[in-house]
Formats: structure tokens, sequence, C-alpha cells
């Protein structure tokens, strides 16, 4: 508090008190002025490049599929999202992507879990450990593509050479083209991805769980397990409502594992990919358009209800 | 106490495992590279690579201008072009993301003014939006300005789809900070503008830099906006290239996870100077 402060009082100080506030009221008006202008490039942005564009495509997808082409937009209303619910391709998309969801989040908080117990504490090395746990986060979705797809390809893939070796099976599988195994995969490669930002979270989450909470529990008699299940567990509540959230929304809108993996097939095929071939491939933006909202609104849905079972905001 | 041993085991297993999962794919993808088409095609699989070489590398680099195999072509220079690129994007956009989210988030974290409330909820909320769809409902204006496979337009793309969650992360970074310094400055008669450019922004740095590294990795992995917007090696980066080199019938691996691998390097040297920062800003996201 130097000159400045000393200032001020010198100015106010024999006055009466009206040029105090006014005072006050100036620095006030400054504030929200600097204020305004400040998130005035952030709300612009989002205002023209965000909600407009947003607000346009659910116009469109509220007219009729052949505008896109050049024909005279016709209102068709809620039309397209019924012919789109009604698409057995957009069907199991939806089908492929609650599997992938639903696979990955369960996978995602329960090796989160893992990872989070057996990293929390300190032990010599854990800025390494964690180093290294952060790697697949930090690669483009598509390079882990290409690296799991050398594992799983059918003619030369190392999951095949390897269960031949172990006798395991007697010929290659095209795992891709299977259903079952490629959904699986797939959510594999996208968890591989995730992981560590959950895992970090939930890390996060445990550190701020005071180590006299276990003390005293274990002074009473309770067992490690029955610790994290009546201390651990909910205590972790809010980070495990984060990366739920975070989990759910990635998941959601799972693309480039699948591109690279599997590219378009339709065996894999997830609600953004049939949002990316009915609009592009097929040049249909109407119906692309609509199904995309009908996938923003679940995700909203999703995201809000999460933040109201777990009493915390939406991230 | 027995279980003592056990837990500590159990410990080191998992702690192993965890190094395995996180290290092997990109181990394997290294060996591959370094592989020969023969010698990656081999049933059963060579894991080690009898015959390292540096070619598939060489002809991403050098560019070769014919590299026929398993029906890919490296254009000469395209990989090069494509990495250019993807830096140039990812530099620009990056540095326009940080001006709009640091000045927006410190606002909306500090500053009181009209609407700021509804304002924030309103900008954080379109982080749940998937990016396509606001890059579908984008292409038409796109289009009309002639931004459709230019870099510029991918850069006003990446700006208004990763400044939400980025203001978003320097919010909560700021509501973290004292708030102690910026009242003394303004006691000391300095504007609300001079306490943020003097006083806040200073003790801001560690927030920054993994606010930068987050914006950096997420810009420069981002690959479905790219391959929706980009149509030529002009402005395509390399993510959008990569799966290019996918054949139809076979895939020449080597060369396939060499592109990987180079496409990797600069967000990997990213993460692993940063990491402490990028762990510190992710886990205080909770």
């Amino acid at each position: 508090m130097g000159l400045g402060l000393l200032k001020r009082q010198v100015d106010t100080g024999g006055v009466t008190s009206g040029r105090i506030s006014r005072s006050v009221d100036v620095a006030a008006q400054e504030e929200t002025w600097v204020g305004m202008l400040m998130v005035a490039p952030a709300v612009i942005i989002t205002a023209a490049l965000v909600i407009y564009p947003l607000a346009k495509g659910f116009q469109a997808s509220l007219g009729s599929a052949d505008a896109s082409i050049g024909g005279q937009p016709r209102l068709v209303g809620l039309g397209n999202y019924g012919d789109v619910l009604r698409s057995s391709t957009a069907r199991d998309a939806i089908v492929h992507t609650v599997i992938y969801v639903a696979l990955a989040v369960t996978l995602e908080l329960t090796l989160g879990l893992i990872v989070a117990v057996a990293l929390h504490r300190a032990f010599r090395g854990r800025g390494i450990v964690l180093a290294i746990l952060l790697l697949p986060w930090a690669l483009p979705s598509v390079v882990s593509g290409v690296l799991w797809r050398r594992v799983f390809d059918p003619d030369s893939g190392l999951l095949n050479s390897a269960l031949q070796q172990l006798h395991l099976v007697s010929h290659p599988h095209v795992w891709m083209a299977s259903r079952g195994w490629a959904l699986v995969f797939v959510a594999l490669v996208h968890v591989w991805g995730v992981l560590p930002l959950v895992s970090l979270i939930l890390i996060a989450g445990l550190q701020s769980i005071p180590e006299e909470v276990y003390s005293a529990s274990a002074v009473d008699g309770a067992t490690p397990l029955r610790q994290f299940r009546h201390i651990t567990l909910p205590l972790l509540r809010p980070s495990i409502a984060v990366a739920l959230t975070i989990g759910t929304v990635w998941a959601i809108k799972i693309f480039d594992e699948i591109y690279v993996l599997n590219g378009t097939a339709l065996n894999t095929r997830s609600i953004l990919m049939e949002v990316y071939n009915t609009t592009f491939i097929n040049a249909d933006f109407a119906h692309g358009t609509a199904l995309a909202l009908l996938l923003t609104a679940v995700t909203a849905l999703l995201a809000a209800v999460y933040a109201v079972a777990f009493g915390r905001s939406p991230t | 106490m027995i279980r003592f041993p056990t837990a500590q085991l159990l410990r080191i297993v998992v702690i192993a495992a965890i190094l395995l999962w996180s290290l092997a794919p990109i181990g394997l993808g290294v060996l591959t590279s370094l592989s020969t088409q023969t010698d990656a095609q081999a049933i059963p699989a060579r894991w080690l690579p009898p015959h390292a070489t540096l070619d598939s590398y060489r002809s991403l680099l050098g560019g070769t201008g014919d590299y026929r195999a398993g029906g890919t072509v490296s254009e000469s220079g395209a990989f090069t072009h494509a990495l250019w690129n993807s830096a140039s994007i990812t530099m620009l956009s990056t540095l326009a993301i940080l001006c709009v989210a640091i000045s927006a988030g410190y606002a909306f974290a500090r500053l009181h003014f009209p609407g700021r409330g509804a304002l924030f909820w309103a900008i954080v909320t379109t982080t749940v939006v998937p990016v396509f769809t606001v890059v579908l409902a984008l292409f038409g204006l796109l289009a009309d300005a002639h931004l459709i496979d230019r870099k510029l337009g991918l850069v006003l793309v990446f700006v208004s789809t990763t400044t939400p969650l980025a203001m978003w992360l320097v919010h909560n970074h700021v509501k973290q900070l004292p708030t102690e310094p910026e009242e003394a400055a303004l006691l000391d008669g300095c504007t609300s503008w001079q306490a943020f450019w003097h006083v806040a922004l200073p003790q801001m740095r560690s927030g920054i830099a993994a606010l930068s590294a987050i914006v950096v990795l997420l810009v420069w992995g981002e690959f479905l906006i790219p391959l929706l917007l980009t149509s030529t090696n002009a402005s395509k980066p390399v993510t959008v290239l990569i799966p290019e080199y996918i054949g139809k019938y076979t895939t020449n691996y080597p060369l396939l996870a060499a592109a990987g691998m180079l496409a990797m390097l600069p967000p990997t040297v990213v993460a692993l100077v940063l990491n402490r920062h990028i762990r510190g800003m992710l886990s205080g996201s909770s």
C-alpha cells in the first residue's frame, strides 16, 4: 500500500461523505465497463459462431431434405426427426453409441478408481509414473487409432499373432468385422485415450480426503474394504460426478477412433458417423442436422441429470 | 499388520500394469515404424524388426515421390506440408483462444457487471454441444465466406469451439487464486484493468502454461473438424492426412506408424515438459 492509498485518503479525508460514495461509484462504473469489454470477445464469438449457427441448423432441420441440393425449402416440421429415428442405420448407430458409452464409462470409472487408489499417495518415482500415465491422453486420437489398428489387423495384426502363437485360436479372426468384438475393441481404444484424464480427476478427489478420517476409522477396526465403501466412495462423489460427465460427453461423440480402426463400416458406426455419412456422403443436410441436434439434446440432458443427481454444476 | 505387504505388492502390480498399458502401444508403434514392409506383414508377427530401417521416415520427410507399397502413395512433400499446416493452425488458434479465454475467464471470476451469471452459464453450457454439431451448422456460413479449405477458416472454428472450455478452465483457476493482491492494487488507485494486467496476470503464469498446453493438444489432435473443412493438401493437417495412408486391401504399417510417431512428437513433448502444470489444472477442474 504505497502512495496511492495515501493520496486517496488525503483526497477524501476532509470532504463530505458524498464525495466518497461518488469515487466508489466511479470505481464500480469502471469495473462494469472493464468487465463487459473483457468478456465481449468471448460472448460475441460464442453467439455468432456457436449459438447462431445452432439456431440456423435447427431451422434447417425443420426443412425438407431437397433444400440442401438446391430445391425449394419446404417446412416439414419435426418430420426429419421422425425419419431419422425410423431409419435402420441410424437406429443401429444409436444402439452402438449406447454400447460404447456404457462400456467406456464403466471401464473408465473402474480402472480409474484402481489407478487413483494406487497412485494418490506419495512414493518414489510418482512424478514419472504420472507423466507416463498422461501420455495416451496427449496423443492425437488418430494416432492412437493407428497404433491399435496394427494390433487388430486381421492379416498381420499382433493380436491374432499372439493368440495363434499361444494356440488360443486356430485361424486369424477378422476382429473389426464381427459386431461384438469390434464394439468392445473400439470402446477399449477410446478408453485408452480418456482414462488418464478420469484417473487424474479421481486422484485429485482422493487427495482432498483428509488422512485423519482413515486413521480414525482404522482405530475403530474398519477393514480397508469397508473404508473404501463407507469413506472413500461417498467422499469421492463430486469427483466421480465430474469423471462420469466427462466420460459420457466424450464417449457419446466418439468418431476418430472408429474412423481409423474400421472406417464408416455399418457394424461399428456411431451416431456422429451416421451424421457424417448422412450429411457429407449423402449430402442430406436436413436429416444429418436433425440427428446431430438430437445427439446434442441427449448429451445436454445427460449432463443435467448427472448434475442434479450429484448435486453439482454441469461441466 | 499382515495385510501391509499384500497391499504393497498389489500397488506395485497396478503401477507396472499402468506403465505397460500406457507405453506398450507407443512402443509397438516405434518398432513398427522401424520395420520393413515385409517384416511388418510377416505371419506370425516379428515383434522386433530384424532389419531395422528408417526408410519410412525418410520417405515421409524426404518424399521419394513414388513410394509404392500396399497401394499407398506418399506424395513428395505432402507430409511435411501437413506438419507445417498443423503447426501453424495450432499456434494461431492457441494464441487467439488464450487471449479471448483468459480475458473473459478472469472477468467472469473477479469483476462485477450486469448479466455476468447468465452470460457465463450460456457460454459454459455450449461445452456439452458436440463440436461437430456446431461445425455442421457453421458449414454454410464458412462456405459463404469462402473459408472452406482455408487455414483461416479452421482457426476460426477452433477458436469458437474451444474458447468456452478454455474460458471455464481459466475461470476455475482464477477462483482458486487469492484476491488480496488485486484488492491492494485497487486500494492503491489502480483501475480494474491495471489490477488484472499488472497484478493478476503474472500470478496466473502456471495456469496459463497449463492452458496453452491443453489447447495445443486439443487443436493439434482434432480430426473431425479439419476432415470436414479441408479438401486439399494446402490446408490439411497431419491428423487428416494420416488415415489416407490406410490402404483398402493392405496397409503399409511401417509408413503409417512412422507418420503416427511424427504426428505425436509435438504433443508428447508439450505433455512431458508441462505435465506438472497440466495435471494441476486438469485435477483442479473438479
